[in-house]
């Protein structure tokens, strides 16, 4: 690993301090973002007799929601880019609050839809991309614990909501719970304000994006087709997918999010149908978002620690092992007690792969390309996690029987953190030899110029791995901060 | 006829009679007193104008006497066995019967209709198998009458049956045969329980619709009809849609009812009832409304509004008064505020030589 050449421009990420603050307000936002559409399953059953809808009606109010999460990732980064993450986990908070508040006055479904679904699901994608930006532009030595600490938000705040929500509803009847649970969404205000701006030297702005706006003078056509390019370019940046890592990254999440939410849909009507009575089978799922909660910041732990840091690709990829092995053993589970013991296996192998999902992005991407990438991975991972459960579904209808949706869904896992490591020996492999012969280029290169290049190529160095940047995706800084 | 079997009439025939009692009977009674007249002609004759003239005189008011009980002959009941009183069909029969080993069990028997139940209960016995023992019914935990008999011991066990007539809702109940004091076999006799229903209040707000909604299970019987009952002090009143059909909807189907009700007032909460009707009887299941207005969840979000206000407010003017401690020119905390992104990545573990000029 070379370090990257001495620049006056480069900043050291603060990795404490105001940095820890801003965890806490991430662990909100990722919190609301995943635990909501969960939690929201509570309601359905009112909801449903109120309304008069059919379950599958109901159910698709979730399902719309977390498609909009996901969908409105790149939309969500390029803000994040423009404005910053504060005003945009702001923003995002008032949406989700607003979409609840409007929620408990509905009369029909399709009202419904909207208000949960879309605004919602637009509210929590803004929040759960700026919060995971934030966390890479604060952090860096400690960045993967960090991480773990944010993501612990999702269980926490599912075993928080889950047994609130039915007090709330229960006290208030489900209008009265929308309205308190938008009031409880405006938390990710909060969490918006405490997420202060990373504060930069004042440089003089790149005169390269002079250069890009001083166009030679196209007709209007073929102008207004390049702007369009340019902005499409600024939401989904296709050359990404040049990067080897990300690529092997994206086939290896694609595969997990395809086997992951499906075994905790069925996980209960499974150990139902296996004769265990119905309190010991909801059971089953609190036991393992408890052991979740747990295992993701002992996982950033880990994996902050030297001997694996530099090697977190693999961690990753055994991650998913762990998880798929899980899934292909339950079938034979028979008894109460060996399903806890699988439940526990299950929350230690999902929560081991949730910490470690963005932080291997950020490693393989670097905190200035990580927002596009993100936004990349968001709104790809909304197919598989939109296809995964009903095709697991029609798997038990076709043969009656669960035990084949737990083998699809770990064979498809395992494949996927075999297919992890393999690739990733063959990535790290080549990015030595590229890196050697960076090394011996620019050795060559120095000897000729002695100047240090004024911040027009600046190689962005990934951490541990030392790939270079593609000189494209080259930083054009719009405005400089005061101070 | 009616002479014979009428304790009273036979005063008017038998001989004992006054002569000129005889003389007003009716063509039967006319024709014994004949017999017995011709019996004795020579007193009849001697009598016979004095007695007629009187006879004559009290002849409608014994008529009357032997109209009424020639009808009581039809009409009285007497015996042990008594006949329905207007059979249109007989009752079909119905046996249950239930072996006990050990000293208690309770079953249960799931009526529609009425019906002639036969139960038969038999015992195994105690440790000490008496030859006899004394058995009787209990229905309520009152002793039915005439029901206490001595039971032998037959093949080693004890057999107690008997039949009951369930017609109504007050012949259904708890049965139980009892043998000696020792053991008991007890019949739980009811019409199908409504399966589905909610235990949890449903709550609704003012001005707002809501559904009721009983279920019956799936494998039980479906009921003739519905009724809806709203709790009303001590008693329940039952809805009725025709009267005010804006604020009460019925809709029932074969296994479900459905309650409408609109235009939510805080007095319609309370007990409501759905009653399952069988021929036997009704099944009632219970649910409870709650209205409330729209003040109580609004209470506890003005609060937590209030506190997010006063949150980010804090964290913003916290930041304010740091980043001015720090001689910086504070940007707004809020909006606004354009994100650079970092230049470069440093490798983190090496301390390189970096300017660091930050809002701490």
């Amino acid at each position: 690993m070379s370090p990257a050449p001495a620049n006056p421009l480069e900043y050291k990420p603060l990795d404490g301090g105001w940095g820890w603050m801003v965890v806490i307000g991430a662990h909100i936002s990722i919190g609301f973002a995943y635990a909501t559409p969960k939690v929201l399953s509570i309601f359905f059953k009112d909801i449903q007799q109120d309304l008069g809808a059919s379950f599958s009606e109901i159910a698709l109010i979730s399902s719309i929601m977390l498609a909009a999460m996901y969908a409105g990732g790149p939309v969500s980064s390029a803000l994040v880019n423009r404005f910053g993450s504060r005003p945009i986990v702001m923003l995002g908070g008032l949406l989700c609050g607003l979409s609840m508040i409007t929620a408990s006055f509905g009369t029909s479904i399709i009202y419904l839809y909207f208000c949960i679904g879309v605004i919602g699901g637009c509210g929590l994608s803004l929040n759960l991309n700026a919060s995971l930006i934030i966390i890479s532009k604060y952090f860096l030595t400690r960045r993967p614990l960090a991480n773990g600490l944010a993501m612990a938000g999702s269980p926490v705040f599912l075993c928080v909501l889950a047994p609130f929500n039915q007090y709330l509803l229960v006290k208030f009847g489900w209008r009265g719970s929308l309205l308190i649970l938008g009031a409880l969404m405006l938390h990710c205000c909060v969490a918006g304000a405490l997420m202060r701006p990373v504060a930069l030297p004042c440089k003089p702005c790149s005169y390269e994006l002079k250069k890009t706006e001083e166009e030679q003078p196209y007709n209007t056509n073929t102008r207004l087709r390049r702007r369009f390019v340019k902005n499409a370019k600024k939401f989904l940046d296709l050359s990404l997918f040049k990067d080897r890592g990300f690529v092997i990254y994206l086939i290896g999440s694609i595969m997990f999010i395809f086997g992951a939410y499906a075994p905790i849909v069925f996980l209960s009507a499974y150990a139902i149908s296996r004769g265990v009575e119905e309190y010991s089978a909801a059971y089953l799922l609190s036991i393992m978002g408890f052991v979740d909660m747990f295992v993701r910041p002992g996982t950033g732990l880990i994996a902050n620690s030297k001997w694996i840091r530099p090697r977190i690709q693999y961690l990753f990829g055994f991650a998913m092992l762990v998880n798929g092995t899980c899934h292909l053993v339950c079938p034979l589970i028979e008894s109460y007690p060996f399903l806890v013991v699988y439940a526990v296996f299950f929350g230690v192998g999902f929560g081991m792969v949730f910490a470690l999902i963005f932080e291997c992005l950020m490693d393989l991407m670097g905190s200035q390309r990580f927002p596009k990438a993100v936004g990349l991975v968001t709104i790809i991972e909304c197919f598989p996690m939109l296809l995964g459960p009903p095709a697991a579904g029609l798997l038990v209808d076709i043969y009656g029987d669960y035990k084949y949706l737990f083998l699809m869904c770990g064979a498809v896992i395992f494949t996927g953190g075999l297919f992890l490591f393999v690739m990733n020996i063959y990535n790290y492999h080549m990015l030595e030899k590229e890196k050697q012969k960076q090394v011996r280029a620019s050795e060559v290169e120095m000897k000729q110029t002695p100047e240090a290049e004024m911040g027009q190529t600046e190689p962005e160095a990934k951490e541990k791995n030392g790939a270079l940047r593609d000189p494209e995706n080259t930083v054009t800084l719009n405005e400089c901060e005061l101070i | 006829m009616g002479c014979r079997v009428i304790p009273e009439l036979r005063h008017f025939c038998s001989g004992g009679v006054d002569g000129r009692e005889r003389r007003e009977l009716h063509d039967a009674a006319s024709r014994e007193s004949k017999e017995r007249s011709s019996e004795r002609p020579a007193r009849r004759e001697d009598t016979g104008r004095i007695t007629m003239s009187a006879v004559w005189k009290q002849l409608p008011f014994h008529i009357l006497l032997l109209l009424i009980s020639c009808r009581h002959i039809y009409t009285k009941t007497t015996g042990p066995t008594s006949p329905p009183l207007d059979p249109i069909s007989p009752l079909p029969t119905i046996e249950r019967s239930y072996v006990l080993k050990g000293k208690n069990h309770t079953e249960r028997v799931e009526l529609l209709d009425p019906v002639n139940l036969v139960l038969t209960c038999t015992w195994a016995g105690g440790e000490n198998k008496a030859l006899n023992i004394t058995g009787y019914w209990k229905k309520d935990e009152n002793e039915v009458e005439n029901s206490r008999v001595t039971v032998q011991l037959e093949n080693r066990q004890y057999n107690l049956n008997r039949s009951f007539s369930i017609v109504g809702e007050k012949n259904l109940g708890n049965y139980s045969c009892v043998f000696g004091n020792e053991a008991e076999i007890k019949f739980v006799l009811a019409a199908p329980q409504i399966g589905e229903v909610r235990d949890k209040p449903i709550v609704s707000y003012v001005g707002d619709s809501v559904v009721i909604t009983c279920k019956m299970e799936e494998n039980k019987p479906k009921p003739k009809t519905w009724n809806w009952f709203k709790a009303n002090g001590t008693g329940k009143e039952q809805i009725v849609t025709s009267e005010e059909h804006h604020k009460y909807g019925i809709k029932n189907e074969e296994g479900k009812a459905k309650l409408l009700i609109h235009n939510l007032t805080e007095d319609d909460s309370g007990s409501y009832y759905c009653g399952a009707v069988y021929a036997i009887g009704t099944t009632m299941g219970r649910v409870e409304l709650k209205v409330i207005t729209f003040y109580e969840p609004l209470k506890p979000f003005i609060a937590i509004l209030v506190e997010v206000v006063i949150l980010v407010a804090a964290i913003l003017l916290y930041e304010k008064t740091q980043s001015k401690k720090d001689y910086t020119a504070a940007g707004n905390g809020a909006s606004d505020q354009t994100n650079t992104q970092s230049p470069g990545e440093n490798n983190g573990s090496e301390e390189s030589s970096s300017m660091r000029q930050r809002k701490v």
